[in-house]
């Protein structure tokens, strides 16, 4: 998911050195400034949540997978090889968010399989995950806006 | 030369009479505009005006044409359009495409952000706001100002030619997996909407925050017209109730009027029926459409050098939650 803590806060040093011309002062430098306030609020939520959310669904996919009957495990078995080693123990921002894409593709794949065989269960199951995978992500305004 | 100069410059050589610009001011809001204030001075007259200049970069492709008429087409119709006065495709002075519409003197707007953005008077303004989508659905489209650049879609395709159009955005612009939007996708896609009743306009963003109003229970006027088409009216009802624009917990939309209200106020409005199946199609459309917009923002943040906030917040902030939206609703909707 984009951007990431790293391109946030790195997005908030460059807006803060960027010139702006003297008829962007008054209400429009002071809403820029009160974005910045939001999403340095939000990068703090980030930073305490981030990594476990990204652990959490990287481990939750790979449980549906690891679940799956052995039929769509045969016809998965080569993407989700490639998915489990996209990350390969790399706990960094990139290297989390690069294992999720390998498995979120795949997931994507998982899902429309699902779709194709009219598998309810399955389909369920993943729309399930969806949600908790949303939670997982979530930012909180309240706790950025002091409200 | 400042922007102020060259504007001046501008209007004085269009007009033939010397102008000077004063208190030319940036707003902020709006992502595929630069929108300013600004007074005119000609002669010892003054007036004030807005500018809505394309941007270096935008996080919506939109063409700045069908937005100005789209405002023209709905001036004097009870609707609160803005006057759109002057249109500049190819820049002038300004070097970039720009239109300049009368400023609506003391309005204000409503954060979709705050947790009771219109206070008390949210009811009288729900009133007006759902009125007057429905009276814009109810205009004849035939003899617009808008027809002469808009496409007008056949009714059965336009919930193909918008779902195409959004799906397209997120395949060009997503930087990162997105399965939950591609269900979406997929499950719109297999469950077409029926026709709708008649083509309309589709302002395209009617929404909280897209609006002013006077503090005290009344509509000054309907902004932010870029996204306008041709298309099936309850694209824009379900836009607007999208549960975005409305704080969670909050049993009415956008702090205005609950649902049914909102859905009945529509109705009398336009003089349409509204199928429940056509409805719920377009709610989940709308939450597809507004995460390729948070997508688009995304791209678009980077790809400007990481310099403007409100891009940035669109396209995590804005994006998560939209992906919350979207797996409630598909966790209710079930299996396909």
């Amino acid at each position: 998911m984009t951007p990431t803590l790293p391109d946030i806060l790195i997005g908030c040093l460059l807006t803060l050195n960027a010139p702006l011309p003297p008829e962007a002062a008054g209400d429009y430098m002071a809403a820029r400034m009160g974005l910045l306030a939001m999403l340095a609020a939000l990068a703090a939520q980030e930073a305490e949540r981030g990594p476990a959310a990204r652990i959490w669904e990287n481990q939750a996919i790979g449980d549906l997978f690891a679940h799956l009957s052995d039929d769509y495990r045969a016809h998965f078995s080569d993407t989700l090889a490639a998915a489990a080693q996209a990350g390969d123990g790399d706990f960094t921002w990139s290297g989390l968010d690069r294992t999720n894409a390998a498995l979120r593709s795949v997931l994507i794949d998982l899902h429309q399989e699902a779709e194709r065989r009219d598998d309810g269960d399955l389909q369920r199951a993943i729309l399930k995950l969806y949600q908790a995978m949303a939670d997982a992500r979530r930012l909180d305004l309240a706790g950025a806006t002091g409200g | 030369m400042t922007l102020a100069e060259r504007l001046g410059a501008y209007l004085s050589r269009t007009s033939g009479s010397p102008t000077t610009i004063e208190a030319l001011s940036r707003i902020p809001g709006g992502a595929s505009r630069e929108t300013y204030s600004f007074d005119a001075v000609t002669r010892g007259r003054r007036e004030g005006f807005i500018l809505r200049r394309d941007p270096a970069g935008s996080l919506i492709e939109t063409d700045r044409r069908l937005e100005f008429l789209a405002i023209r087409s709905f001036a004097g119709k009870g609707v609160a359009a803005p006057e759109a006065i002057l249109l500049e495709e190819q820049g002038g002075e300004l070097e970039r495409p720009f239109f300049i519409m009368s400023r609506v003197e003391g309005g204000v707007t409503g954060s979709p952000l705050a947790a009771d953005p219109l206070g008390e008077h949210g009811g009288a303004i729900g009133k007006q706001f759902f009125s007057f989508l429905g009276k814009i659905a109810a205009e004849p489209i035939d003899d617009l100002p808008l027809r002469q650049a808009a496409v007008c879609p056949k009714q059965p395709d336009c919930w193909r030619r918008e779902l195409d159009y959004w799906a397209g955005v997120i395949d060009a612009d997503e930087q990162h997996p997105q399965p939950i939007v591609r269900a979406a996708i997929r499950r719109l896609y297999r469950t077409a909407p029926p026709p709708p009743a008649k083509i309309a306009v589709v302002h395209g963003d009617y929404r909280l925050g897209n609006f002013l109003h006077d503090g005290a229970g009344r509509i000054l006027a309907i902004l932010d017209w870029e996204m306008a088409h041709l298309g099936d009216p309850l694209e824009d009802l379900a836009w607007s109730m999208d549960p975005l624009w409305s704080h969670p917990g909050d049993g009415r939309i956008s702090g205005m009027v609950p649902r049914e209200e909102a859905l009945a106020i529509w109705r009398r409005a336009s003089g349409l029926d509204i199928d429940a199946a056509a409805l719920a199609w377009w709610s989940l459309f709308a939450s597809v459409k507004g995460q390729a917009i948070w997508t688009s923002a995304a791209k678009a943040w980077r790809d400007g050098g990481m310099v403007e906030p409100i891009l940035a917040f669109s396209g995590w902030y804005t994006a998560r939650r939209h992906d919350q939206i979207l797996a409630e609703r598909l966790v209710a909707l079930g299996a396909l």
